[in-house]
């Protein structure tokens, strides 16, 4: 059941953040609206208690991505539809248009957005592994401020970010990965589509001389939050190209994740299949590359 | 027999599909009256208590509420059901399982009285919960209804020949277990109904009703009015598949408790959760076959103990495990059988009527085990089948000889074969000894060092999917059979510009009968099928011709229309012979909206100005036709008899990649070859089998209706998987159209076995892809690597 709220439509960003201010009143922001009308519903903590539902797809200039000289700015109503069409993402970012045709149905894609998908923060939020390792920063907008924070440190833990209530994030700034890296996104779900991620993985990769110089890896679903794991890039950084490394990692990740999840009642199903996955998307990568 | 058709098999554009994608249909929540209330149910917490006391008066004096309805309003039957009176309309002595209603608050705004549905207060006694079918027989289980002194709702025994000495002269036993889960029906359409009181005139109840004969009697039943005061409608259908008939006729009586005592029309419509919660699933079978087999592959005698989770109410149990015990042993002739099928009450979410209806499970078992034979005595799955499969005048497992109609199982496993290459592939496929799935072991004592991989269990990227075929059959009686009185009616009205208005006793559920009936007049009488109005379904129009269920529309509506149009056939016949000054020799055409005589075209009229004539002429444009199945019988003791007058016959080829790997079985291919008798609606055939097929393949390797403490689990679709179009692979229909002397030019059934076959056939497909047998639905991604399925411990949702 969807209890009462109030509901705005401002047609422009400062008009937004005065309501947001507001410090009596219990507001949330509203895009694409994927998360909160269907936690309405499921009267979820978290939403239960708005009283005001602000709605920024009239604010103009939100739903661009605009291509600069050394990155890209996703604005904060670009929905996944825009990223799976458009051909900056494409082109620079190919693991998040990627990530993003996996996102629900063509409804869902139509309207749900990438800066809600990590506003929400879910674990298994599709769009955040390759945010994370095209090391995505965003920008927070207040009243009196506005600030720049890299993607890893806003996300907090599950469905908690460094979001302060007067605040709006108005756009993802991803800067252009250097050319060599190469790499790819992997999601399982219980099916194929419309399908919440089990698992969900972004690597890059840069090689030289065979061996790894450069490795960035990102987990979703199978993490309390998308993270980056900066302990085994470090692990792989400098080791061999090659199958015995591949299998070394994904067991190696197998332990990290083991690690900081323990042990759960879907763990003797995922634990296995996610270095399976692992290793089949390392080697992906590399044959992609040969 | 006829064999030249001009409409009947052609593709004609389905007679609802435009209202229906441009959202003109009105559906039943389309409905609106002035002064219409709302009612939304109390439920509690429990699955199984006795209730003590209700306290209204928390909420009694609030603002919203126009009156509370509960079991103290009902006038007549306090419990209904349409086999066993055991559930209530509201709950009054006890709670058996969490969907149960206690009560209905009735007002104008329905959001402030789902709020306040919260705060009545309802005092129970907590009960010991039965929710394991397997312990409902136990000297000391909780009963759950106690006034039937035993959880038993129902035994089915099959005795045939001497299983001892069956099993004696077999070379070889194979015994197996298999399970099944719930299965939700997943209508995209959640319920609605709106009871209108009309006064003198009793009650109008318009609704997304699968049975509206059924729910004029339970609602009469209830509101203690007599069958021609209680009027039910059928809105447009969102969707049924066996699901839209208990369910609704409780939710029928409910609203018209209600409308009777605010004397204003009342309406209730479910949410998602509320329906899945409320609303019968599909009978969880734990099915335990053990059969007897020569090394020719000749099976000597087969065995076999079912039991059917019947949940909180009895509903259609007995029927659905009645189909069960004809069926069991497959479409196999064999000597000696002894089966003994249970249904049994627990505190469960009750189990009725869903498309297959006691079927799907049995062929899951059957022909798993027929693959085992096979592949135990080193010959291939069609083979096996050969031998034994039925031909004509086999005997089957009751004692009824197969005649009168063709016995077509070989044949169109033979078309499957072919078309599907089955054999070379099967053996293809079983060669490869490499393919094994790396199963997971799970010892509680080492756990966490077993799930990290060793370097040497890591499946190269090429090794990763594996292909595999496989195949299934039936045999499947038509319509009814010994569950009771099998007839329909129709009713045709030709107006005097030559267009035409029909009805028939059953109710259009989704399955196109609408078109399928109007294909039928057309051919008769040789009106154009646009011509045709279907009309509304309202059990005020026509004769009762029992539930739309069994795959029965084409079968036996569709006998009763032909009979109908045959009947103003004659009757023009005989007024033009005479009109027209015809000899008894002269043949009269109705073909393509004109009727002429044969050899003689220059006499000839269009069918417009043929019915005008007619109609100045004094002759009775209208008929009301009638189809009557023959007479069946069955003896319960020993389970044997004529259960059902006619059989259709199906063949099912599963082709499938099994990932090794994540556990992900993708359908690549089906190839769905059946027997239906005469196919009359092309294009509605096809639908059936694709539809059928992807329910299939969601019962196959996606669906469960999971409990916790008798509780379903996934309560809305982003829990409960169904297969999208993107999970199925393509589906070919082929149809082999089998003479038989029932039903409208021979048509018989197709709905059901669409969907039957397709899980024992996916299954066949993996063992051949990996090695692997699998014993219990559904084979999800757990199941395929743990051969379990692990569930977190509560009802919160979270990661899946």
């Amino acid at each position: 059941m969807i209890s009462k709220f109030n509901y705005v439509a401002p047609n422009n960003l400062r008009s937004a953040l005065k309501f947001l201010s507001d410090k009596k009143t219990n507001s949330k922001i509203l895009a694409g609206g994927t998360d909160i009308i269907p936690g309405f519903h499921i009267e979820s903590k978290r939403f239960i208690d708005t009283e005001l539902l602000i709605d920024i797809k009239k604010i103009p200039g939100l739903n661009e991505i605009k291509e600069k000289k050394d990155y890209v700015e996703i604005g904060a109503c670009v929905t996944f539809s825009q990223i799976t069409e458009s051909d900056i993402i494409k082109q620079y970012f190919p693991l998040l248009a990627k990530a993003a045709e996996t996102v629900g149905s063509v409804q869902i894609r139509n309207r749900a957005t990438v800066v809600g998908n990590f506003v929400n923060n879910a674990p298994c939020a599709d769009s955040v592994p390759p945010l994370l390792v095209y090391n995505a920063k965003i920008e927070i907008q207040s009243l009196t401020k506005k600030r720049q924070i890299d993607l890893q440190k806003f996300l907090i833990k599950p469905y908690t970010t460094a979001l302060k209530k007067n605040e709006i994030v108005t756009k993802i700034i991803i800067p252009k990965p250097d050319p060599d890296l190469k790499g790819d996104f992997y999601k399982l779900g219980r099916r194929r589509a419309v399908a919440i991620s089990r698992i969900s993985l972004a690597v890059l990769m840069k090689k030289k001389n065979d061996l790894i110089d450069e490795i960035r890896i990102a987990s979703g679903a199978v993490t309390p939050i998308g993270t980056r794991l900066y302990d085994l890039e470090r692990f792989a950084k400098g080791k061999q190209a090659n199958s015995e490394t591949y299998k070394e990692l994904a067991i190696q990740m197998g332990r990290l994740v083991l690690e900081i999840t323990g042990l759960r009642w879907s763990s003797e199903y995922k634990l296995p299949v996610l270095q399976q996955t692992f290793y089949q998307l390392l080697e992906r990568i590399n044959s992609d590359e040969n | 027999m006829k064999e030249k058709f001009n409409v009947v098999g052609k593709p004609v554009i389905r007679q609802d599909g435009r209202a229906k994608v441009t959202g003109q249909a009105k559906f039943a929540d389309d409905y609106k009256f002035p002064n219409m209330l709302f009612g939304v149910m109390v439920r509690t917490n429990s699955t199984h208590a006795l209730i003590k006391k209700i306290d209204y008066s928390s909420i009694a004096n609030d603002k919203n509420i126009i009156t509370i309805v509960d079991a103290n309003d009902i006038k007549g039957l306090k419990k209904t059901g349409l086999i066993r009176k055991d559930q209530p309309v509201f709950a009054f002595e006890k709670i058996v399982t969490p969907g149960d209603v206690v009560a209905m608050l009735v007002g104008e705004n329905e959001d402030e009285l789902r709020t306040l549905a919260r705060k009545v207060k309802i005092e129970l006694e907590e009960l010991p919960v039965l929710t394991d079918p397997e312990k409902a027989l136990d000297e000391n289980a909780p009963l759950i209804h106690p006034e039937f002194g035993t959880n038993l709702i129902i035994h089915h025994p099959l005795r045939k020949g001497d299983i001892e000495k069956g099993f004696a002269d077999s070379d070889f036993i194979l015994e197996q277990t298999y399970t099944t889960p719930h299965i939700e029906h997943a209508y995209i359409e959640p319920e609605c109904v709106i009871a209108i009181p009309l006064g003198d005139k009793g009650i109008h109840i318009i609704g997304s009703i699968q049975n509206p004969f059924t729910a004029r009697r339970i609602v009469a039943e209830v509101i203690n009015f007599p069958l021609n005061k209680v009027k039910v409608e059928q809105a447009e259908l969102g969707g049924s598949f066996g699901g839209k008939d208990d369910t609704m006729c409780i939710l029928s009586a409910r609203a018209a408790v209600a409308a009777l005592k605010t004397n204003r029309p009342v309406k209730i419509k479910y949410s998602r959760e509320e329906s899945i919660l409320e609303s019968y699933k599909r009978h969880p079978y734990r099915m335990h076959y053990k059969v007897g087999y020569t090394k020719d592959g000749k099976i000597k005698a087969m065995k076999i103990d079912i039991l059917a989770d019947g949940g909180a109410y009895c509903s259609m149990t007995p029927f659905v495990t009645w189909r069960s015990v004809v069926q069991a042993t497959g479409p196999y002739e064999i000597e000696n059988v002894w089966t003994d099928i249970r249904g049994v009450y627990t505190n469960n979410p009750y189990t009725g009527a869903m498309r297959g209806f006691g079927s799907p499970q049995i062929i899951f078992a059957q022909e798993s085990l027929m693959d085992e034979i096979a592949i135990h005595l080193g010959i291939t799955p069609d083979e096996v089948r050969r031998i034994n499969g039925f031909r004509q005048g086999s005997i089957t497992a009751s004692g009824q000889r197969l005649e009168n109609h063709e016995v077509n199982l070989i044949k169109v496993l033979d078309i499957a074969c072919e078309k599907t290459n089955f054999k070379e592939k099967w053996l293809e496929n079983q060669k490869h000894q490499n393919r094994r799935i790396p199963t997971i072991e799970f010892d509680e004592k080492i756990r966490n060092r077993k799930l990290i991989l060793s370097k040497e269990e890591f499946v190269e990227p090429n090794e990763i999917w594996k292909k595999g075929i496989g195949l299934a059959v039936s045999f499947r009686g038509s319509s009814l059979g010994a569950e009771g009185i099998d007839a329909a009616a129709a009713y045709l009205s030709i107006q005097n510009d030559g267009t035409a208005y029909l009805l028939c006793g059953l109710a259009e559920n989704g399955q196109g009968m609408r078109t399928t009936y109007s294909i039928i007049v057309s051919e008769v009488l040789g009106i154009p099928v646009e011509n045709i109005y279907y009309l509304e379904m309202n059990t005020s129009h026509i004769p009762d011709s029992g539930p739309t269920v069994a795959s029965r529309s084409t079968i036996m509506g569709g006998g009763a229309v032909k009979n109908a149009a045959e009947v103003l056939r004659k009757r023009f016949e005989n007024f033009l012979r005479e009109y027209w000054k015809l000899s008894d020799d002269d043949l009269i055409i109705f073909e393509n909206g004109s009727v002429f005589v044969k050899g003689k075209e220059e006499i000839n009229l269009s069918f417009s100005e043929f019915s005008n004539l007619a109609y100045k002429n004094g002759i009775c444009l209208a008929s009301i036709g009638w189809y009557q199945g023959p007479k069946i019988h069955w003896e319960e003791e020993t389970g044997h008899g004529s259960a059902y007058f006619t059989y259709v016959y199906g063949c099912q080829v599963a082709e499938v990649r099994v990932n090794i790997i994540t556990g992900e079985v993708y359908v690549d291919r089906i190839t769905a070859v059946h027997d239906a008798g005469k196919i009359i609606n092309i294009l509605g055939a096809m639908g059936q089998v694709y539809g059928g097929v992807t329910q299939g393949v969601g019962y196959a390797i996606f669906e469960e209706l999971d409990k916790h403490n008798g509780k379903p689990r996934e309560l809305n679709f982003d829990q409960y998987i169904i297969p999208t179009s993107k999970d199925v692979g393509e589906i070919i229909p082929i149809f082999v159209e089998g003479k038989d002397e029932y039903g409208p030019w021979g048509a018989k059934s197709l709905g059901e076995p669409t969907l039957e076959l397709t899980s024992a056939a996916i299954n066949n497909a993996i063992r051949n892809a990996v090695g692997e047998r699998y014993f219990n639905l559904p084979i999800n991604l757990e199941e395929i690597l743990l051969k379990r399925k692990p569930r977190p411990e509560d009802l919160k949702r979270g990661s899946l």
